[in-house]
């Protein structure tokens, strides 16, 4: 990673933990509504970054066509829930739900591969998949709770922006010798 | 490529050229230990993680695809086993993102591959038989690239094994824990998934293990040759590959002054052609045990299954500064030697797939702290002269 990339690291690790910490301080409602902006605006990014994708991309490749036409009702999408004031709660819920329960599962399993290796980090491994399992339990039982919603977004932001900061200091170049 | 070429028919090139049964041994047991040496493996053994030449399935799935993600997974996969053919191809009319990837395309007899094969000489068996791993694996995984790219990797449904008695379309499946169907014409592959990065577009997994079987011929639209179809020819490529195997190993034995691209072994492997093409023709998912047969005939010895835990103990009970001296210390070093040294070239071609690489020589010891080992080593070289 180039020290520009680093500095990007930091700095977007350093907005996402100021976000989150703005949204656990406002009301629920506002939380939530900044949980749904997010949303959007990610739809809308998306949607550029495949249209982006393709013309620097996909163009090349065979079928590549899939991925404007994708692009587009992706930035359709983005754009239509832009104009919603109230995005309904649910569609975050499923987001945190499918999020977490994958990453959990993938976790366990992993870890029950390097346990079969006899490698230490299974526990590791381990313990990250029952909290992320956890988490998604936790989402199933908040869809009454805007509070305990805004609560579980504001720590999944926590937790990458944590990560994308710690991977900045990480060395990552290899050692050539003649 | 599956243990019956790296290991059994590893063996037998190794044999051919020149080696004893034990030297062969030691080459084949590295070559097939490529496929094995996974972080999960030496996390077990308590070595440097950078020496992976692997990643195990859920590895993968568990692997970071930010960017230091993709080089981890691109040092790793077009190291060992998607060498690039062509660092600086030429391709018109396209992004350098594109272009970079592009240039990771998999192929034999590349400047790389000859880079590898010098950078085995002089050096350990296991580093003859980490060589060998990746010069089989350019014939085998050619057009395919060694870092996750859906416009690089892509395939689509126009897949035709062609047969004797005519084409036969290819029906893939998604399912790992089934086994192919060579009489149905049913594989597994990975799945198609639409984000450039992801790990299913790595390598040649949505073409399933065509490119492994020495068998197979078929043909198919690769997502990067603009519509052309391409025809690979396995028992074809594989027979190439063996000779080329045979042809290397007698340079590193020093029975040839130089090693050149596109030089084959033939006059040595002639008499045992018939033999040898045969093994490659016959339809079956596995030839370990032909060419176990076959390497037993050459050497009138016995060679052992594959066994991965053989060295282990070795390795584990060695005192620190003697770690290196085990036959797993020796492989490590030698796993290290090539991944920096594609690093570097690709690094050096102005291609960052595969992330940054610290010339020693020029800017000190700057990077991951597992390759000061190759320091020490270069260090312990120059000091014998």
């Amino acid at each position: 990673m180039g020290k520009i990339g680093r500095i990007r690291n930091v700095l977007i690790g350093i907005l996402m933990i100021l976000l989150s910490l703005v949204m656990l301080v406002l009301e629920p409602e506002i939380g939530f509504l900044i949980a749904a902006v997010i949303l959007s605006v990610a739809l809308l990014v998306t949607g550029i970054r495949l249209l982006f994708y393709y013309f620097t991309m996909a163009r090349h490749m065979v079928g590549g066509k899939i991925q404007l036409y994708v692009g587009l009702i992706v930035l359709d999408f983005g754009i239509f829930t832009m104009t919603l004031t109230h995005v309904p709660h649910i569609y975050l819920i499923l987001y945190m739900l499918g999020t977490h329960a994958f990453g959990g599962v993938i976790n366990i399993l992993r870890a029950l591969e390097a346990r079969r290796n006899a490698a230490s980090s299974w526990k590791l491994k381990f313990s990250q998949g029952v909290v992320n399992l956890l988490v998604a339990v936790l989402c199933l039982f908040s869809l009454e709770s805007t509070r305990l919603l805004v609560i579980l977004y504001c720590m999944g932001l926590l937790y990458s922006a944590i990560v994308r900061i710690i991977s900045a200091f990480r060395k990552t170049a290899i050692v050539y010798i003649q | 490529m599956q243990a019956d070429f790296h290991y059994y028919a590893t063996y037998c090139a190794a044999f051919l050229a020149g080696y004893s049964h034990e030297e062969s041994l030691t080459i084949c047991y590295s070559a097939q230990l490529v496929d094995w040496c996974s972080r999960t493996y030496l996390s077990r053994l308590k070595a440097p993680l950078s020496a992976a030449t692997t990643q195990l399935q859920l590895e993968l799935m568990d692997a970071d695809t930010d960017p230091v993600g993709l080089h981890d997974i691109t040092r790793i996969w077009a190291s060992f086993h998607f060498l690039p053919r062509d660092l600086y191809a030429k391709r018109e009319r396209c992004s350098k993102r594109y272009r970079n990837k592009y240039r990771l395309i998999c192929g034999p007899n590349g400047d790389l591959a000859v880079r590898t094969v010098e950078l085995a000489k002089g050096r350990s068996l296991q580093a003859v038989g980490v060589a060998m791993h990746v010069i089989a694996d350019t014939w085998a995984h050619q057009y395919f690239a060694g870092t996750p790219s859906l416009v690089i990797n892509n395939t689509n449904h126009h897949f035709f094994e062609i047969l004797p008695d005519g084409e036969r379309k290819i029906q893939f499946r998604h399912s790992a824990s089934a086994p192919d169907d060579i009489g149905q014409c049913i594989y597994t592959c990975s799945l198609f998934q639409s984000s450039e990065d992801s790990i299913m577009n790595l390598g040649h997994g949505r073409a399933g293990h065509l490119p492994d079987y020495s068998f197979m011929r078929y043909k198919y639209l690769p997502a990067w040759a603009d519509y052309e179809e391409i025809v690979k020819d396995n028992p074809s490529d594989y027979y190439h590959a063996f000779c080329q195997l045979v042809y290397a190993m007698q340079y590193l034995r020093g029975e040839r002054s130089a090693f050149e691209a596109g030089q084959y072994a033939w006059e040595t492997v002639a008499p045992y052609e018939e033999t040898v093409r045969q093994i490659l023709e016959r339809r079956q998912l596995d030839a370990s045990a032909d060419w176990a047969e076959f390497a037993e005939s050459l050497s009138g010895e016995k060679v052992p299954d594959f066994d991965k835990n053989r060295y282990e103990q070795e390795y584990l009970q060695a005192a620190k500064e003697k770690k290196d001296d085990t036959f797993l210390g020796k492989f490590i070093l030698a796993a290290l030697a090539q991944k920096s040294m594609v690093t570097n070239q690709c690094f050096s071609s102005g291609n960052m797939l595969a992330g940054f690489s610290v010339d020693f020589a020029k800017k000190g010891f700057r990077g991951i702290r597992d390759f000061k080992r190759l320091v020490k080593q270069s260090e312990k070289e120059r000091n014998n002269g």
